[in-house]
């Protein structure tokens, strides 16, 4: 093959090429000097800085004007000066031929940057130092995104461990629970029956004893949610069955509150949904309608297209200040004073959270004329791996 | 057929107290504590029982492993299984052990009995 007059000529190294390099030297020179992504340079045997290419001022942020002559002590931390670093690098390198290390080194404007460093000693043929080479090279990015790689790790095992012990907490709590209500419940079963007062007494501790189920299971959500490791488990169902079963569960406690429930729905309505959480909203909502609103009628509206659901929660009690719209879906709020309601102040929240997971919104109606009225709407489908 | 049911539960009072639920409501209960002594006395059983309330989470042998060597073993394979747990998310964590009914605890009496009467 002939070497056409712009190529560099290889194969006669003395003679002159089209950028004019005459030697294999003056080019190895240029190459050095043109690359950006190491600093290459030589030092004196003292340890001052001889040559200088692009990559050691990219690198550093002296131009070779401003820093040959100087001593490579300038690129050193005060710490490691202190303990005399450099000298000692020299020295290893001058005895073994070559040392390589980490560690921080300092710019011309004062900030670090974690350099990998080779110092490779340059002998004559009589075994003379003739100084040094000095390949630097700038790991500051590789050394943050290991840092953000175990500093992610580290939370991944603490969500896991957290979660491992709220998994448990949450069983060592309804254990000794279930003791306690299936008595209650065998109780209230046996056959000779109980009097009415003991039934009456008996009947309260059950109720007691399932709101604390219920406590237990609502501080494991919430601190799922908040940290965001809550998934769904979506199947196909009409949530016009589930929020009928929801109610018919509620029944007693409805009677209690003075309230009729009633729902209205369009038919079936379909789609796909994590069943246990929808069920959660409705019980949600419907706890809150018979606390607040008590002894006024509720009402649980479904209609759907060809999207979605949309399911309003109704009461005709004393309903929320405008004010507090949007406070309530936060959690430990309300909009009734503590000191006549209690509760966690979570269910709200949850029940956002929730909706929000299922790609849907959860809002109150306004204006209304008389009560809360809260609407859900709920995409038929959602994709979870979007749900964030 | 037996009206015996197994109550494998490591928790002394709720098994107590399963086990009075069982048998006010006309069956006979057996109680173990973990896995392994519920195999045991599978093992020396002359009659095996209708039904087996599993819980998952004990000491020594946990429900799932009692589930695997139940089902490798013939005689007690067709036993049926109705999981028990207090687990928050009970069908998760018993999705794999093919259990016929899986209950949360606290389960409520009467849906026991219904399940206990399903099978026995």
């Amino acid at each position: 093959m002939t070497s056409s007059p712009s190529e560099p000529d290889i194969a006669h190294p003395e003679s002159s090429d089209a950028a004019g390099f005459r030697s294999v030297d003056e080019r190895f020179r240029a190459l050095v000097s043109s690359v950006k992504d190491y600093a290459i340079f030589m030092l004196d045997p003292s340890g001052r800085i001889e040559t200088w290419n692009a990559g050691a001022e990219r690198t550093k942020g002296y131009t070779a004007d401003e820093i040959i002559g100087e001593h490579i002590s300038r690129f050193y931390t005060p710490e490691d000066l202190a303990r005399g670093l450099p000298a000692k690098l020299l020295a290893q390198a001058r005895l073994d031929g070559r040392v390589e290390s980490e560690g921080w080194r300092v710019r011309k404007d004062g900030t670090r940057f974690w350099a990998d460093v080779v110092i490779t000693a340059l002998v004559n043929d009589r075994g003379e130092l003739m100084g040094y080479a000095k390949v630097t090279r700038d790991l500051t990015e590789r050394l943050r995104a290991q840092e953000e790689q175990l500093r992610l790790a580290h939370a991944e095992e603490a969500v896991r461990l957290r979660d491992e012990f709220l998994s448990i907490a949450a069983h060592e709590l309804r254990t000794p629970l279930s003791a306690v209500q299936l008595q209650l419940q065998a109780l209230l079963e046996r056959p000779e029956g109980l009097d009415p007062r003991t039934r009456a007494k008996v009947e309260r501790a059950c109720r007691s004893g399932e709101r604390l189920v219920t406590l237990v299971d609502t501080l494991l959500d919430v601190s799922r949610m908040t940290t965001g490791s809550f998934n769904l488990v979506l199947s196909r169902f009409d949530i016009t069955v589930a929020v009928q079963e929801v109610v018919d569960r509620f029944r007693e406690h409805a009677i209690r509150a003075g309230s009729s429930v009633t729902v209205r729905s369009e038919g079936v309505l379909e789609g796909r949904w994590d069943r246990l959480r929808i069920e959660q909203v409705v019980t949600n909502l419907l706890t809150n309608a018979l606390k607040y609103a008590a002894g006024t009628p509720v009402e649980i509206t479904l209609t759907g297209t060809e999207h979605d659901v949309t399911m309003m929660v109704s009461d005709a009690g004393p309903g929320i200040p405008p004010s507090e719209q949007e406070r309530i879906f936060l959690r430990f709020e309300r909009a009734a004073p503590m000191r006549n309601f209690g509760g966690l102040g979570l269910g709200l929240y949850v029940a956002r959270q929730i909706v929000e997971a299922h790609g849907g919104q959860i809002q109150l109606a306004h204006p209304v004329p008389k009560g809360a009225h809260f609407v859900i709407r709920l995409p038929r489908s959602h994709s979870p791996e979007t749900a964030g | 057929m037996s009206h015996t049911v197994l109550v494998v539960e490591d928790d002394l009072d709720v098994r107590q107290a399963l086990m009075e639920v069982v048998e006010e409501n006309g069956f006979a209960a057996l109680g173990a504590r973990d896995g392994a002594e519920a195999l045991l006395l599978l093992a020396r059983a002359t009659e095996l029982p209708c039904v087996i309330l599993l819980d998952l989470m004990m000491p020594v042998m946990d429900g799932a492993s009692f589930r695997e060597a139940q089902r490798r073993d013939p005689r007690l394979a067709p036993i049926p299984v109705v999981v028990l747990s207090a687990y928050r998310d009970v069908d998760r964590h018993a999705s794999s052990l093919d259990a016929v009914t899986v209950l949360a605890k606290p389960p409520s009496v009467r849906e026991l009995v219904d399940v206990l009467r399903a099978h026995c």
